[in-house]
């Protein structure tokens, strides 16, 4: 995809996600703008995946950690076509395979339960050792919040990814400085959150989270470094592009109505 | 009577078992000392993860293993592991399915003694039995802590074996057969009483058992080494003989084996069962015997346990 291709499918995932939470009514809409890029980047240009044979054992491997965003990794994920796009009408339903956050078993091509927060970074951690340990020349992206990581065990999975030289882990930190309850910067500042990677002795890299070229050139410059574990701070806006979302809190667990859906439509361009 | 690590047991089955299978790897959160696995480092080198004392990020790190088709066995403390890292237990092992070992040291008062109540761990049973999807095996000792830790590896799916200090009265002749998911009657005097008993209280449990026979009371004594699954069928053949039972472990009374029995007891055979373990209090530091004799352990509690067990006119 070019880099023009890439922002409108990130755009159009952010319609999707509307779109399902309208329809299911229920979801975390705001959490998922965030990250629209940098799923987009993931699934459509950086990923060595076949999402007709999900669990190939060469893929590159992908945890959401921030679970709650999982509505655009469903939406990239039917759009790659792991599964139907009328699967998403049936997100958090008994008939649906979308649980409200990733479940490996029941959703084809999810590499990990994630949702419960800092949890991620270990995951990655240990696909990323089984990986090496079985000569698979692989990459495992984790996105985190950076809301979740005022979680101890992310920083416990931190010193031992540095330990153990992971360099085929990369997390990507949603840094949008906010969290559930408000602004990440007042309940417990991660900040400066990179002089912290950097000191548990990750590589470590600063972008805007919404540049889709700044995202593949820095995943590029995370996989040549190979001795160290990388840190990819995007910093982000939570409810992107879709203005009575942007930087408003309120929606980071909301249903929007018809009317919103509408007017995301037409800030979004459109369909697409 | 002679003690013998349950901890090394389990280790040289370890070992054996990944001289065949090149997927078992050890996770450690710093417990390459005390789980006494350093032959295990220099046999296979590239297959022992040290994460450091980090519990949580341990069972994540196992947890993405298995992910991968790899067979990780997590070692810490009990309490460590089935507390601290509890909901990584529930969450990221259990709920998936994933194939991830978990070992427990000092099980029991009896496994923390002379620590204090900080490393004596009496909850782990009954943490891991409320999970969906994990087994829990509690062996009596060496000798069946290696066979358990050989039975556990070559299952799929989590499950946890308990062991303990590293001192464990030895009561099984070697070649006493260990079954997943079996009880087995290790005596048999009669249908007057039954003492189920698990871990390495078992000495006690036999010791009672015998002077019960003295006392002209002839029981029989079952080895309930697999908490979860729980041996149903035995449980409810023992109890329709002896319509009376005491049940005995270094766990607190609720949510560990004993709770296990009276739950198969009251929707198949019910029956008065007495549940010896420690009294939902905490205990405090001591020597092994002296601990377990103070805190309702002891093998005269065992007899009067299984005394009142047989006195159907018990009040409460």
């Amino acid at each position: 995809m070019t880099t023009n291709e890439l922002k409108k499918m990130a755009d159009r995932l952010r319609l999707d996600v509307v779109e399902t939470i309208h329809y299911v009514k229920d979801g975390h809409p705001g959490p998922c703008m965030s990250i629209a890029e940098i799923i987009t980047v993931l699934y459509f240009s950086e990923m060595n995946i076949r999402p007709e044979e999900p669990r190939w054992p060469l893929r590159d491997r992908i945890i959401l950690s921030k679970g709650h965003a999982c509505p655009i990794q469903y939406a990239a994920m039917a759009r790659r076509g792991y599964f139907d796009m009328d699967e998403l009408k049936k997100l958090r339903t008994l008939e649906g395979i979308l649980q409200g956050h990733p479940d490996m078993n029941k959703t084809p091509g999810i590499d990990s339960v994630s949702g419960s927060l800092g949890n991620g970074v270990g995951i990655g951690l240990g696909i990323a050792l089984g990986c090496r340990m079985q000569g698979i020349d692989n990459y495992v992206y984790v996105i985190v919040g950076d809301g979740e990581q005022q979680e101890g065990v992310v920083w416990e999975a931190a010193m031992a990814a540095a330990k153990h030289k992971a360099g085929n882990l990369i997390v990507l930190a949603d840094c949008n400085n906010n969290q559930s309850g408000g602004k990440v910067t007042e309940l417990s500042s991660l900040y400066p959150a990179y002089e912290k990677w950097n000191s548990f002795q990750w590589h470590v890299q600063i972008i805007d989270g919404h540049d889709v070229e700044a995202i593949k050139n820095a995943i590029a410059n995370a996989r040549a470094v190979k001795d160290r574990p990388s840190y990819i701070e995007c910093r982000t806006v939570k409810g992107k592009n879709i203005p009575y979302m942007e930087n408003n809190n309120a929606w980071h667990k909301r249903v929007p109505t018809a009317e919103e859906v509408e007017i995301a439509r037409k800030s979004l361009g459109g369909a697409i | 009577m002679t003690v013998k690590s349950t901890r090394e047991a389990a280790i040289r089955a370890l070992i054996e078992m990944a001289e065949q299978d090149e997927r078992i790897v050890i996770v450690s959160p710093d417990s390459l000392l005390a789980s006494r696995a350093v032959p295990f480092l220099e046999r296979f080198p590239h297959r022992f993860i040290e994460v450091g004392i980090a519990e949580q990020n341990a069972v994540l790190v196992a947890a993405g293993l298995a992910t991968t088709g790899m067979k990780p066995v997590v070692i810490s403390y009990a309490g460590f592991l089935t507390m601290r890292a509890c909901e990584q237990i529930r969450t990221f092992v259990a709920y998936p399915g994933l194939d991830v070992k978990f070992i427990g040291l000092n099980g029991g008062m009896l496994g923390g003694e002379r620590e204090g109540v900080t490393h004596q761990f009496y909850e782990d049973v009954g943490i891991l039995r409320s999970m969906p999807g994990v087994s829990v095996i509690t062996p009596a000792d060496a000798g069946q802590a290696y066979k358990a830790a050989k039975a556990m590896l070559l299952r799929t799916g989590p499950c946890y074996l308990r062991l303990g200090s590293g001192r464990e009265p030895e009561v099984f002749p070697d070649d006493t057969p260990f079954e997943f998911g079996k009880i087995r009657i290790v005596k048999h005097y009669g249908d007057n009483v039954a003492i189920f008993a698990s871990g390495f209280i078992m000495n006690r449990a036999v010791t009672a058992l015998d002077q019960l026979k003295q006392e002209g009371i002839n029981g029989l004594l079952a080895d309930v080494s697999t908490v979860k699954p729980i041996d149903e069928k035995s449980v409810v053949e023992i109890l329709q003989r002896t319509n009376c039972a005491v049940a005995v472990e270094d766990h607190n009374i609720y949510g560990g084996m004993s709770s296990a029995i009276c739950e198969v007891s009251a929707l198949y055979h019910p029956c008065r069962i007495i549940r010896l373990g420690l009294n939902d209090i905490y205990p405090r530091s001591g020597h092994a015997d002296d601990l377990l004799d103070a805190y309702g352990l002891s093998v005269q509690s065992i007899v009067d346990g299984a005394k009142k067990a047989m006195n159907s006119q018990t009040a409460v």
